[in-house]
């Protein structure tokens, strides 16, 4: 197989040079280590949640001691108008209302019936990301301590979470996948530079078919992707993220989210005459799709028209979906529309970079 | 072309033309190129030369005109003549982290050619080449005269039809050129070899042919004796003498057999369309000078340059 001798030949250019191999295992490496200490452990940010408790039941009471005291500093209310007037103060972050009957909503579903449960989350919605984390935590609480999806959310599988809530299960999903969307400069790099010093064309004087350049540089990349991919998980799992679901199931989403960016890269790279070219070029693509996407924060503070925009990507699909399998531990029913959006991005990112680049590369 | 038909043609080349935008690069080539023949494109930088090997060896799309080797059409059948050919192209395009061994495999395999016949021939080419002890040295620290030779050898793994040189021995030292030259002498007869260069010298020794192009268009085509012999009408011999008498060089002006005569320096240069060396020894002779050496001067490559292009033919 050709391909697969040039993918040889590409993976020892990549194994046997040490500044590109420092690149491509070292930055997912310090980029995560980097991550996972600014938002694990001690620093956790903790925030005030005041607690109205209108079950007064044994369980309620443990709810709020074991399980809502480990995430938050608790302070707690008789009536809603007080807690609504320190919400307003800023002493409070938000104030959650547990409703009377709510210790045997949690009983039933200790005794395996599924039962929904209420609970009313005011918070000042003002300060945007402090409500996403707020609510993104009072949400993997509960359902931790009720071993149930909250009402809030679509998912209806128990989930049962042993470890303590860090807001890095929020944040990790969206800093893996940005690790991944920078293997577009990546693949584009690796491909112009052959280019570049004319070893592509050499090549091209030989019987090679632009589908085995394609498969043989992408083979390559996404051997290194998958490397990168196992980094990002270990060490954000040491740092302390969660693994709810299926952990083959979010690694065939990091998968299919690398080689889309890969192809990418592929176009990238059939598009530029050399490196300086598609550098800029590439993080000018990768930049603000991991902004749009919701690498960052959540694409549910964007207005609704960009947020179609970001759904038109595949990476928002992405985090959405590892998202869900990682802390929520959704399965493959509920993820699989974002996983045929992925494999249909894929699927159409490699054929254009085939094409283009029978087109750009050859007679 | 008129001695060659169709059948013992290797490249056929009608029109051939390209343009970048304003620049035409190569402009209405025609020429046939036999089979086992060594053709050398001699022209100076920018002539048009490298643009020309990259439309024969499918790299660039021609603007118009036609090109087929062995009979396949360069448009129409591309990777048919990609398995015919090999390639060493002007820079050194190996991969700097692979070894010896491996860059010539890589070609090897690319070219589907079998693990024993493979290792076979790499050995081969490393030992002619001279490279077989630093086989397994990444070639990143290679010479460029080792790099250059790896360069070229790598076009011969596939064992190709046709060979495509371009400038094989630019920028090498007179050592490393000559050492590629002897190489390329070998092929000789056995391979089609296509070959640029802008050392007159490099086309005088190897080609059985040569085609000066200049801005795109082959402005003169034949063996090199004959490009030589096409430009001089006149023959030149140098006497280096003693006792040369101002008498006896006049005795030689009064003949009109001889249309130029000059005295430089004790070198007397004497041209004319019937020179006869003997004649003029002879009467040197009868003149009581002392000859120590005479000798015709042939034209170079160099001169028939000129001649046609008006330009000097240097780097």
């Amino acid at each position: 197989m050709r391909f697969l001798e040039l993918c040889k030949r590409n993976l020892k250019e990549t194994y046997r040079d040490p500044l590109s191999l420092g690149f491509l295992l070292g930055f997912p490496l310090v980029f995560m280590l980097l991550f996972g200490l600014a938002f694990s452990g001690e620093t956790t940010p903790t925030y005030s949640l005041g607690v109205l408790d209108q079950d007064q039941s044994e369980i309620s009471q443990a709810f709020v001691d074991e399980a809502l005291a480990t995430a938050f500093e608790i302070t707690p209310y008789d009536n809603s108008s007080q807690a609504l007037e320190d919400l307003k103060a800023g002493d409070l972050r938000a104030y959650i209302t547990i409703p009377q009957g709510f210790g045997e909503q949690v009983y039933q579903n200790w005794q395996g019936e599924s039962e929904n449960i209420a609970l009313d989350i005011t918070y000042d919605e003002s300060d945007l990301i402090v409500k996403e984390q707020v609510i993104s935590m009072i949400d993997a609480v509960t359902r931790s301590f009720a071993r149930i999806e909250v009402p809030v959310t679509l998912n209806t599988s128990p989930i049962h979470i042993e470890s303590e809530i860090t807001y890095i299960d929020f944040i990790a999903p969206g800093i893996i996948i940005f690790g991944l969307l920078i293997l577009i400069p990546t693949s584009a790099r690796m491909m112009v530079r052959d280019k570049e010093k004319g070893v592509l064309a050499r090549l091209l004087t030989t019987p090679t078919r632009p589908w085995e350049f394609i498969s043989s540089y992408s083979l390559c990349l996404f051997a290194v992707g998958i490397v990168q991919i196992i980094i990002f998980i270990v060490i954000a799992y040491l740092m302390g993220m969660d693994i709810v679901g299926n952990a083959g199931l979010v690694f065939l989403v990091f998968a299919l989210t690398a080689l889309c960016s890969i192809g990418i890269g592929m176009i990238i790279a059939s598009l530029s005459k050399s490196e300086n070219q598609a550098d800029p070029l590439s993080w000018l693509i990768a930049m603000p799709v991991a902004m749009l996407s919701g690498c960052w924060f959540s694409i549910e503070m964007m207005p609704p028209w960009l947020q179609s925009i970001a759904h038109a990507f595949p990476f928002s699909h992405s985090i959405e979906a590892s998202r869900g399998i990682l802390s929520r531990g959704t399965g493959f029913e509920a993820v699989a529309s974002d996983f045929l959006f992925l494999v249909i991005w894929t699927v159409i990112v490699f054929a254009a970079g085939i094409l283009l680049f029978r087109r750009k590369m050859t007679i | 072309m008129s001695k060659l038909n169709s059948n013992t043609l290797a490249i056929q080349i009608f029109a051939l033309t390209k343009r970048f935008d304003s620049l035409i690069a190569v402009n209405g080539i025609d020429l046939g190129i036999g089979k086992g023949e060594l053709f050398s494109l001699l022209g100076p930088n920018g002539a048009g030369k490298t643009t020309t090997i990259n439309m024969l060896c499918c790299l660039l799309k021609p603007t118009s005109g036609t090109v087929s080797i062995m009979g396949y059409d360069i448009m129409k059948e591309p990777f048919r003549v990609k398995e015919l050919i090999g390639v060493a192209p002007q820079e050194t395009t190996i991969s700097e982290h692979l070894n010896s061994w491996e860059n010539l495999s890589l070609i090897g395999r690319v070219h589907r050619i079998g693990s024993k016949e493979l290792k076979q021939r790499s050995e081969e080419l490393l030992e002619t080449v001279g490279l077989l002890e630093r086989a397994k040295d990444r070639v990143g620290k290679f010479s460029g005269g080792m790099k250059r030779r790896l360069n070229l050898i790598m076009a011969l793994v596939p064992d190709p039809e046709i060979l495509f040189l371009d400038e094989p021995t630019l920028g090498l030292d007179p050592q490393s050129r000559r050492a590629i030259w002897d190489y390329i002498a070998e092929l000789k007869g056995k391979k089609t070899i296509l070959l640029t260069t802008h050392y007159l010298e490099e086309a005088d020794v190897l080609s059985d042919r040569v085609g000066i192009i200049d801005e795109g268009k082959i402005v003169a085509l034949g063996t090199t004796d004959e490009l030589k012999k096409s430009i001089s009408e006149t023959n030149t011999m140098i006497i280096s003498a003693e006792n040369l008498s101002a008498e006896a060089i006049d005795g030689l002006r009064t003949s009109d057999r001889y249309a130029e005569i000059d005295n430089v320096s004790g070198k007397l240069k004497v041209s004319g369309k019937d020179l006869n060396f003997r004649e003029v020894i002879d009467y040197l002779y009868s003149q009581d000078v002392t000859i120590y050496s005479a000798a015709l001067e042939q034209p170079t490559l160099e001169d028939v340059f000129l001649k046609i292009t008006g330009k000097e033919l240097r780097e």
